[in-house]
């Protein structure tokens, strides 16, 4: 009995939230590959879309925190790395893939002394990447394969170790790691540090043409409240379109972002290379997020490809 | 109705006890289970990517340990890995904590500056230690086994000593009196009559590294290590790789302790200071 009036409190309180929602719960990245986030923030196009719905944005250090608050049911949209998006797709979350957000904005950076000139010469160094399983992981046990080499763990020399991409500099400082491969606008700040690209975004994975974030939904709430969705994703298209149309304002609004979330304000010619490297995009790249699923199975994060005409909302 | 044998008959009493625990044991185990499945399978009470059911992290043991394709057979390269790092560890660990503790036992100075100063690096967890042992080391190996090491020795260290200052005083007048002094007192008296008290502190020194291992693990992944795939687990959303690692630490941690408490009981026993039920 006390179990009946449990569940009929909680089916009531669920239409409750479906009719109303009050707030609508955001998750990014402060990244430079999550810059339509930051500009649909920092220009208050989302909140504009979403009416006297409330925006409750949240910033996360990486995709497995993430993920986890999405498990959790306490994220509604979020932008988000493919390889996240995909496992928890293949873990039977209820996710939607929404849009594409941004493409390539990954480079393979290596220590100024480590001696490293070629992806060949990575074997028996250590080299970061910002989690395990993410995508820049995903991405470099391919690239080793490519180039014949293999991780540690699975019987190779390559050391692969997480550090999130703001702790490199004082990584590669302490020489705890010999090359990173991280995300914009990381790679330009040790660039710009004098530590050498050995991989720019293009010869990373399928010549630069590759998703590195994406907008999710989750599927509850987007079956609940399809008005919101819709008026957000145009929120994030025209974030998209004044991200190319007016990069240097573009920048700026970025860079503002970036400082109140990470504290410290980027010079604007490192901003300006990072740019160059990364596209915006609010297309889903669909083929490159399968050939992405095959490459989580190669790297055995997953053992299933998860369907894509189910996932993809439209 | 039968009648119960009679208690004081050793023949029949024990193995018969040994069965009912065992009994208990194994309906203790099928409970367990049994509510798990009943939560997750049954009454679905959680998304499966919350809380899998048994039969989901069945499946990431079995692939993990004996798969056959090219990924599989991690989780047991994990625990080789995990085994090797904590058996290198606890191995040093006593070693060093051994030495301390006899040092400490001996010689009032150092028990009462070190024995103290140990006593509260204790209370400190072990993963506080890691950031700092990685500045020391690095992202490696040996960061890990420092924290190991640290974690492993203390317990031995107040253990020895505490087990040197506890050994009845009629013995050490005993040995004494036939002749035993300086190191033949310390070998043949002191340390056999310390050694109960001693196990107890290799038992709590194998917890402690164990749990030391699998936080230094966690934070410093590259190699093949069980706090590597907890991390994966995490990482890929795959909640039932984490349960079936914390099932393996626990069962690992759980089996190493009951041989010691093997170890421990028997010499307790031969001592004179446990009556086997």
């Amino acid at each position: 009995m006390k179990k009946i009036l449990f569940l009929s409190a909680l089916t009531l309180y669920s239409i409750a939230a479906a009719q109303a929602p009050d707030t609508v719960r955001l998750g990014y990245f402060p990244n430079l590959t999550h810059a339509p986030a930051l500009i649909g923030l920092q220009r208050g196009l989302f909140q504009k879309a979403l009416g006297k719905t409330k925006l409750d944005a949240r910033s996360f250090v990486s995709g497995t925190t993430l993920s986890e608050a999405f498990a959790a049911g306490q994220i509604d949209l979020a932008y988000i790395g493919p390889g996240p998006a995909i496992s928890a797709a293949s873990r039977g979350m209820p996710v939607q893939f929404l849009a594409g957000a941004a493409e390539a904005g990954a480079v393979l950076v290596a220590r100024k002394d480590s001696g490293i000139k070629t992806e060949r010469d990575l074997a028996g160094k250590i080299v970061a990447v910002p989690s395990l399983g993410n995508t820049q992981d995903i991405s470099l046990r391919h690239l080793l394969g490519a180039n014949g080499l293999k991780s540690k763990a699975d019987g190779g020399a390559v050391t692969i170790t997480p550090i999130p991409p703001a702790d490199v500099v004082a990584a590669f400082a302490g020489k705890r790691a010999d090359a990173a491969l991280v995300p914009e606008p990381w790679g330009a700040a040790l660039e710009a540090q004098g530590h050498k690209i050995i991989g720019d975004e293009k010869t990373v994975w399928r010549g630069g043409k590759y998703p590195t974030a994406i907008v999710i939904v989750n599927a509850k709430f987007a079956q609940a409240n399809p008005a919101l969705v819709t008026a957000f994703l145009a929120a994030h298209t025209d974030a998209v379109a004044y991200l190319n149309k007016s990069p240097a304002a573009a920048q700026a609004a970025v860079n503002t972002q970036l400082e109140k979330l990470a504290g410290t304000k980027l010079d604007p010619r490192i901003l300006q290379r990072a740019w160059a490297r990364t596209h915006f995009t609010a297309a889903l790249d669909v083929a490159a997020l399968k050939d992405y699923a095959a490459l989580n199975v190669e790297a055995g994060y997953a053992r299933t490809v998860p369907d894509f005409s189910l996932l993809i909302r439209r | 109705m039968t009648t119960p044998p009679p208690a004081n008959d050793p023949a029949h009493s024990r193995p018969l006890s040994r069965w009912r625990v065992l009994g208990w044991q194994v309906a203790g185990l099928a409970l367990l289970l049994g509510i798990w499945w009943l939560v997750t399978d049954v009454l679905k009470l959680y998304p499966t990517y919350v809380f899998p059911s048994p039969r989901a992290v069945w499946t990431e043991i079995s692939y993990g340990l004996w798969g056959k394709g090219p990924q599989d057979g991690k989780l047991l390269w994990a625990i080789a890995g995990s085994l090797r790092r904590v058996l290198t560890g606890y191995g040093a660990a006593v070693l060093l904590g051994s030495a301390v503790g006899l040092l400490m036992g001996l010689w009032l100075p150092l028990r009462v500056t070190l024995g103290a100063y140990l006593t509260g690096l204790q209370s400190v967890p072990s993963i506080a230690f890691v950031p700092f042992a990685i500045l020391f080391f690095g992202l490696n190996e040996r960061a890990v086994l420092f924290v190991v090491i640290l974690e492993g020795f203390i317990p031995v260290a107040l253990a020895v000593s505490g087990a040197l200052l506890n050994v009845p005083p009629a013995l050490r007048i005993a040995g004494r009196t036939l002749g035993a002094s300086g190191l033949g007192l310390m070998l043949r008296v002191l340390l056999p009559a310390a050694l109960p008290n001693v196990l107890t502190g290799l038992r709590t020194a194998w917890s402690f590294a164990w749990r030391a291992l699998v936080g230094g693990e966690l934070l410093i992944a590259g190699s093949s290590s069980l706090g590597a795939q907890l991390e994966v687990g995490r990482n890929t959303a795959n909640v039932a790789l984490v349960l079936a690692t914390i099932l393996i630490i626990g069962v690992i941690g759980g089996l190493f302790d009951a041989l010691l408490r093997v170890w421990e009981s028997r010499v307790r026993r031969d001592y004179g200071l446990e009556v086997t039920q």
